[in-house]
């Protein structure tokens, strides 16, 4: 059985109203970190840590804090980026939805680190009934002395208010987010300046992702050395995994980094394995930017090692071999799926989420669906699959925002993992049309019990 | 449909334009524009927008190229009800194929149409953030999830009764 520091509670009856979550001991990071810690103090905690940036990236969050700049008679901002769209991804929903409480705590503990007094939530536009959820915790909080000013009378104040998107994947990277919260297209900007100096009406501003706030509740209750222990090396804490595709049990799971990704497919505690006993053919382990793994890679490593449920493990091999952590997002593909069409339909995504600035990045993923769907429908040349390897190839890296790697990344290891896939597509124009999914012969799918 | 807000729905506008520093009032754009839309008959026309320009203070345009960029956003008309039917990979790997063919069959549109007694407008999307409860659509504010045939059916005729108890 895993340690849960962020979902323990979530089946408690009635955790969603305020009564209740008071009662099982929230808001206690508030209160020590306002009346016992200095706001340096907090930010102490969370580098301690060892927290990662559960948004992607993983970037260490007590570090991303203290390059927060301080100007004088500046306001600072924290911004929640609550956009959650990458395929794959659900489990800042599951958090804002059943622990409201949790994420409103969490916000409250980290203004008070930075110094700041408003903090926007930036939701993406399709959680409405969420938004509603929030807002009813928000003034749960307010009336009963969480927000609003000199809170607990140690004349720090804090305001909490929820912006809804409207439909733009892009929003989730934080510059274009900040644009949008502007009222703005979400156009990516150019770094630098970096948010920390010029983020939100050019004040500084800090973007963390829900999970990543909420974690900061567990870390200043218990404090940043315990936190620390849990997990191993530089994947610290406990990780919100969600889990879906071909499983018996789709849902969201808090793992501590150390079980394996076998365990997590199979166990019953976690994905339940896959139904109807078929084999594992694939995996796409962290959000669909990630590269696209075939099961012997997926279980363990090209050295032979098993693979972890963690940031070093996950990546181990690079991209040769490996992927990466990512969002969280699990997708797990059985015998029966066809990786072109999967391919096909993230790439058909991207294109449709691309914001259009930068010309690889609008021309190259259009180029990448058309011919993608040539081959799903057996329309495609051999030359097709070096084409592609040459269109991705050229927008990664080239593009002001990671949405362009994010595109050529899965179009990469489809054709790095599956290139056999492809080629029989092209050489089966009828076959490969008749049947929607399949292929499994090609994979090299294996199927290892727990 | 006139396009002004009325007392609760000006009420919200000033709650929303409450939340930022009086000089960044355009800020609530995105939110202002959702309430527009559900106003004013589930669509933006120019008319709306340029009233909500209006209400904040800016150039028509700064509305339009926000509206347009934004998929949530219709600038033609659509049905009653809106079924957007998730079409992206988790999805697709559970079957949303088969959902998004029964809908057409079933409603006698194609994607993008509309019925013609302008009730049902059937759409597609992107990955919605349900991919563990595919397959999936969204109607309304709501998410309708692990959608079979029958849960299709059974949402149809839930719509049209409350449509014909409306009338
Ligand atoms: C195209 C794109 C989409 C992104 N979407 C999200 C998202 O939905 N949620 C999120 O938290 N971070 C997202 N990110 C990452 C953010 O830019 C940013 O790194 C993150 O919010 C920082 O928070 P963290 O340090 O707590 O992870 C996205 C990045 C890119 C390039
Ligand atoms: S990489 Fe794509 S999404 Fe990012 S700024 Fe350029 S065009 Fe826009
Ligand atoms: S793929 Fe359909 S909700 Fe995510």
């Amino acid at each position: 059985m895993g340690r849960k520091i962020l979902l323990d509670k979530a089946h408690v009856p009635g955790i969603r109203s305020y009564d209740v979550y008071r009662r099982e001991g929230g808001y206690r990071s508030v209160e020590k970190a306002l009346r016992t810690m200095s706001p340096d103090a907090v930010v102490e905690e969370v580098k301690k840590s060892g927290l990662r940036g559960r948004g992607g990236a993983g970037f260490p969050t007590g570090m991303k804090w203290s390059f927060l700049a301080k100007p004088e008679g500046i306001p600072r901002y924290l911004v929640v980026n609550a956009d959650e769209s990458e395929p794959g991804t659900f489990k800042d929903r599951y958090l804002m939805e059943f622990l409201p409480h949790l994420l409103i705590e969490g916000i409250i503990t980290s203004c008070f680190a930075l110094g700041s007094k408003v903090s926007y939530i930036y939701i993406r536009g399709e959680y409405a009934w969420i938004v509603s959820i929030l807002e009813h915790a928000i003034e749960e909080a307010r009336h009963n002395g969480w927000l609003g000013t000199n809170i607990l009378g140690t004349g720090f104040d804090c305001e909490i208010y929820v912006q809804r998107g409207a439909g733009a994947y892009i929003c989730g990277e934080e510059t274009a987010l900040l644009e949008s919260l502007e009222g703005k297209r979400g156009n990516p900007r150019i770094k630098p300046p970096f948010p920390a100096v010029k983020g939100l009406w050019d004040s500084p501003t800090v973007v963390n992702n829900v999970e990543t706030i909420a974690a900061v509740v567990p870390i200043i209750n218990e404090g940043g050395d315990e936190y620390a222990k849990i997990g191993v090396g530089k994947s610290t804490g406990t990780k919100l995994i969600s889990a879906c595709g071909n499983i018996n049990k789709p849902g969201v799971f808090e793992i501590d980094m150390t079980i394996s990704v076998e365990e997590f497919i199979y166990s019953d505690e976690y994905c339940g394995g896959i139904p109807g006993g078929k084999k594992l053919k694939a995996c796409i382990p962290g959000g669909s930017s990630v590269p696209i793994l075939p099961a012997n890679l997926l279980l363990k490593t090209a050295k032979g090692d098993t693979r972890i449920m963690n940031y070093e493990s996950l990546s181990d091999g690079g991209f040769a071999t490996g992927s990466m952590m990512g969002s969280g997002g699990f997708i797990v593909l059985d015998e029966d799926q066809c990786v072109v069409k999967n391919t096909y339909t993230l790439a058909r995504f991207y294109r449709h989420e691309s914001c259009g600035q930068c010309s690889p990045c609008r021309e190259g993923t259009g180029w990448m669906e058309r011919i993608l769907l040539n081959i799903d429908q057996g329309k495609g040349k051999m030359s097709d699959i070096d084409l592609l390897w040459d269109i991705q190839s050229k927008i990664e890296g080239n593009t002001i925002c990671p949405l362009g790697d994010a595109a050529a990344w899965p179009v990469a290891a489809a054709i790095r993992h599956f290139r056999d896939e492809f080629e029989w597509h092209i050489l089966h124009p009828d076959e490969c049309t008749k049947r929607n999914y399949g292929l499994a012969h090609y994979a090299d799918p294996i199927h290892i019990p727990a | 449909m006139s396009v002004v807000f009325n007392h609760t729905q000006i009420a919200e506008f000033n709650r929303l334009v409450s939340r930022y520093p009086a000089e960044r009032k355009k800020s609530a754009l995105l939110p202002v524009l959702h309430l527009a839309q559900e106003s004013f008959g589930g669509w933006l026309s120019t008319d709306a927008m340029d009233y909500v320009a209006g209400l904040l203070n800016i150039a028509p345009i700064e509305v339009y190229e926000v509206a347009s960029f934004y998929s949530m956003y219709n600038l033609k008309p659509v049905g009653k009800y809106l079924f957007e039917v998730c079409q992206t990979g988790p999805c697709m790997v559970r079957g949303c194929d088969d959902i998004i063919e029964y809908i057409k069959e079933k409603l006698d549109l194609e994607v993008g149409e509309t019925t013609k007694d302008g009730l049902f407008t059937l759409k597609t999307v992107e990955c919605l953030g349900a991919c563990g409860y595919a397959p999936m659509m969204q109607m309304g504010m709501h998410f309708r999830e692990h959608l079979t045939k029958e849960k299709v059916d059974a949402i149809i005729e839930e719509c049209m009764n409350t449509a014909a108890l409306n009338n």
